[in-house]
């Protein structure tokens, strides 16, 4: 397994990138918490790649059920956000959230 | 984690869980048992912390950890102040259940944070607090709330995904995350590469998540824009957990003050410069109240970041001094702001002017608080201030102690800007304005109150500070 | 191994992919791939029970919260969908941080292989090591589930009439 480890990372690195592309371009608040999800993707696979490497495995996985339990709560509060924007202001541009300036 | 300190944690989450049962006819159920949940905790705090026998025993009968007890005692402090004063603050508030269960919840992960000894379940509280806190913004509804709050939300979390990939490097090259893992590489020799790397990405995180220049875009629009007590709950206590209590920690963990990782000791010290200025400057041209008062944390957070970056044991004391002190002054200052918009209906600072006999409790606590702030003695500011430029001289950093003074003058020249618009002089816009009510004044004058305690027996505190963590944690 | 580098070949195409959709329902779907690979590469790094999370909490309950969410904002006009070009961007941009992180990270990671700490622990199972090593974690996901039901309680109020 350990010679494939700089490949991983190679990989984690890129699919961080990619998250991170769409959240700064995207002006949907859907785009972004898809970016954010990406992201967290990227998270979970580096906790993993190095929990396998330095054979501390479950550690690594006892790390990433946790992980996965916050993920999903972030996501569904973020949704919620999501929703209760879309109802108050019609839309989920976050272009247009101007109100704020000084 | 310190078992004793468990409860801390346990019972704000269980009487969260009770709430909705107690209170599902009479909402009023709800305040009281969040009010009696942290007066209770604060009680038993304080018994601990302020025990006259300390002194005598010098501070022998303090179990443990300082610094832990001490957030404990802040975030208690700040909390019950902000829930008291949110009992009466009648403002549009959508669900009053929902609110108090999501500020005990808060308080829980607060204190979880504070209280663990290892990083990634101190990032397991931060995400608990960041969704809390999120929550709390939006509570009044508006529209200028859920933008504070969508904001606070696209940044905190790709910060939580920099904190995650600096524990993979942890875990890497530690071989753990708790700190006695960390503790024991340090003592092995100096850092390599990747476990320097994998404390810079856990920083960043933290940094933006404390909202310090230049990560600081979303710090004005959450503080401006959130329900008015939920704003001095943020800038009292929450963005100062989340974000500048980890760094203090690693301060302490990688030993800043011995060069073992000097590039991210120098450029924490760097940030910490350009966040007092940036805060500072911003300050003086903002016409909102709110927004004002978040830029001076900003800038107020700057000298806590510059002493952790410097690392010394003095320097370390004095940053963990001005972060109580911090939580004390901002939570007078943002409380007054709210009773100024209940009041005055506006936090517009143009709008207002001659307040000063309309409100004289709220103007009297404001400029406690801001004295205090800039600096002056013998209030609490001035002591930690001088602590933290006297440790940075000392530390041979000697234009960052200049900058630092220079600084705090034009800390002082906003506040009197401030003071000036609202309370002092014309009288035209006070008509028809009146005191806010006695319940709503006695978090504020309990906060001024321990100001100025703490500012006139700064000797008991000094000795507390150098007693349980200098010499037990750095030494 | 080459099985397992094209899993991560394949999720790093799938998170692409995600990226760029036009229809956010696509969008939504290829997250859910994004998390199928992420699964299957956990079951490859030999951590069944963390693989079977992933694969029934994230590509099966998130998925569904996303393509719900997809569904409430349909309606609404996407300004993504307008100015496409900035996606259609991605594969170069991506293909440009690909090229330099080749000639960087590679020989950056290679060097850690060295430096990594071997754990000299045993390797309980892992129910054991979260049970005994990770307790405080457990109680924070409690908190977290309450922090979770209590936010989703307050951003939607019971309406009062």
């Amino acid at each position: 397994m350990t010679n494939s480890f700089a490949l991983d990372w190679y990989f984690i690195a890129l699919i961080l990138f990619i998250g991170l592309y769409c959240m700064l371009v995207s002006r949907s608040l859907l785009r972004q918490l898809i970016g954010l999800e990406i992201m967290s993707k990227a998270g979970l696979l580096a906790v993993i790649s190095s929990g396998a490497l330095t054979s501390n495995l479950s550690l690594a996985q006892a790390v990433i059920i946790t992980m996965i339990v916050i993920e999903v709560v972030v996501v569904a509060a973020g949704l919620a956000l999501l929703a209760k924007n879309f109802r108050i202001n019609k839309s989920v541009d976050i272009w247009n959230l101007k109100g704020l300036k000084g | 984690m310190e078992r004793g300190l468990l409860a801390y944690i346990l019972i704000p989450l269980l009487s969260a869980i009770v709430i909705p049962f107690a209170a599902r006819n009479k909402p009023r159920i709800a305040d009281i048992i969040a009010n009696v949940t942290l007066l209770a905790g604060l009680a038993n705090m304080a018994y601990l912390l302020l025990n006259p026998s300390n002194i005598a025993e010098s501070f022998s009968n303090i179990p443990g950890d300082g610094f832990s007890l001490l957030m404990v005692f802040t975030i208690y402090l700040v909390a019950l102040c902000v829930v008291f004063f949110s009992a009466f603050f009648a403002g549009p508030m959508a669900n009053r259940q929902a609110y108090f269960c999501l500020m005990l919840i808060s308080v829980a992960a607060m204190c979880g944070v504070v209280t663990t000894s290892d990083f990634f379940t101190l990032y397991i509280y931060i995400e608990v607090l960041a969704v809390t806190s999120f929550a709390l913004i939006t509570t009044d509804d508006t529209s200028a709330g859920l933008e504070g709050a969508i904001k606070y939300f696209l940044l905190t979390f790709p910060a939580s995904v920099s904190i995650i990939v600096g524990l993979s490097l942890l875990l890497l090259s530690v071989g753990g995350f708790s700190f006695e893992n960390v503790k024991m590489f340090m003592s092995a020799g100096s850092p390599d590469g990747a476990a320097l790397f994998g404390i810079g990405l856990i920083l960043l995180g933290f940094l933006i998540k404390a909202g310090v220049a230049p990560f600081h875009a979303w710090v004005p629009d959450a503080y401006q824009g959130s329900f008015a007590p939920v704003s001095t709950h943020l800038a009292g206590i929450v963005t100062k957990i989340s974000g500048i209590y980890a760094i203090i920690r690693i301060s302490m963990l990688m030993r800043f003050s011995e060069g073992e990782a000097q590039a991210l000791a120098g450029t924490l010290m760097f940030l910490g410069m350009l966040s007092i200025a940036v805060g500072a400057i911003a300050a003086l041209r903002q016409k909102d109240l709110k927004r004002m008062l978040a830029f001076s944390s900003i800038s107020q957070l700057g000298y806590i970041v510059l002493a952790a970056g410097l690392g010394t044991p003095l320097a370390l004391i004095a940053a963990i001094f001005h972060l109580f002190n911090h939580a004390t002054f901002k939570t007078v200052l943002f409380l007054n702001s709210a009773s100024l918009e209940k009041a005055a209906g506006t936090t517009d600072m143009d709008k207002m002017g001659g307040l000063e006999h309309a409100m004289p409790w709220t103007s009297w606590t404001s400029v406690i608080a801001l004295l205090s702030t800039a600096g002056i003695p013998p209030l609490s500011g001035f002591w930690s201030k001088l602590l933290i430029i006297v440790a940075l001289w000392a530390g041979g950093a000697k234009v960052y102690a200049l900058l630092a003074l220079l600084f705090s003058i034009v800390t002082l020249a906003y506040f009197m800007v401030m003071q000036k618009k609202i309370f002092f002089g014309k009288k035209s816009a006070a008509a028809g304005i009146s005191e806010v009510s006695a319940p709503m004044l006695a978090p504020v004058v309990l906060m001024s109150a321990v100001i100025v305690a703490v500012g006139l027996l700064f000797p008991y505190f000094y000795a507390y500070l150098v007693e349980t963590i200098a010499k037990r944690m750095i030494l | 191994m080459t099985y397992h580098t094209l899993l991560f070949l394949l999720t790093t195409i799938c998170a692409a992919g995600a990226v760029m959709a036009g229809d956010l329902l696509i969008g939504a779907i290829m997250l859910a791939l994004v998390s199928i690979g992420t699964s299957l590469i956990l079951f490859d790094f030999m951590a069944p029970l963390a693989a079977v999370f992933e694969l029934s909490v994230c590509a099966g309950l998130i998925t569904v919260l996303f393509v719900g969410a997809v569904s409430l904002v349909r309606q609404s006009e996407d300004a993504d969908a307008r100015g496409r070009v900035k996606f259609l961007v991605l594969p170069l941009a991506a293909a440009g941080a690909a090229i330099i992180l080749w000639f960087t990270l590679p020989g950056f990671f290679e060097t850690l292989i060295t430096g990594g700490t071997v754990s000299t622990a045993g390797q309980d199972p892992i129910g054991i090591t979260l049970w005994t090593a990770r307790r405080p974690d457990l109680l924070g996901q409690i908190a977290m589930l309450a922090a979770g039901v209590f936010v989703i309680k307050s951003i939607f109020p019971r309406r009062n009439k």
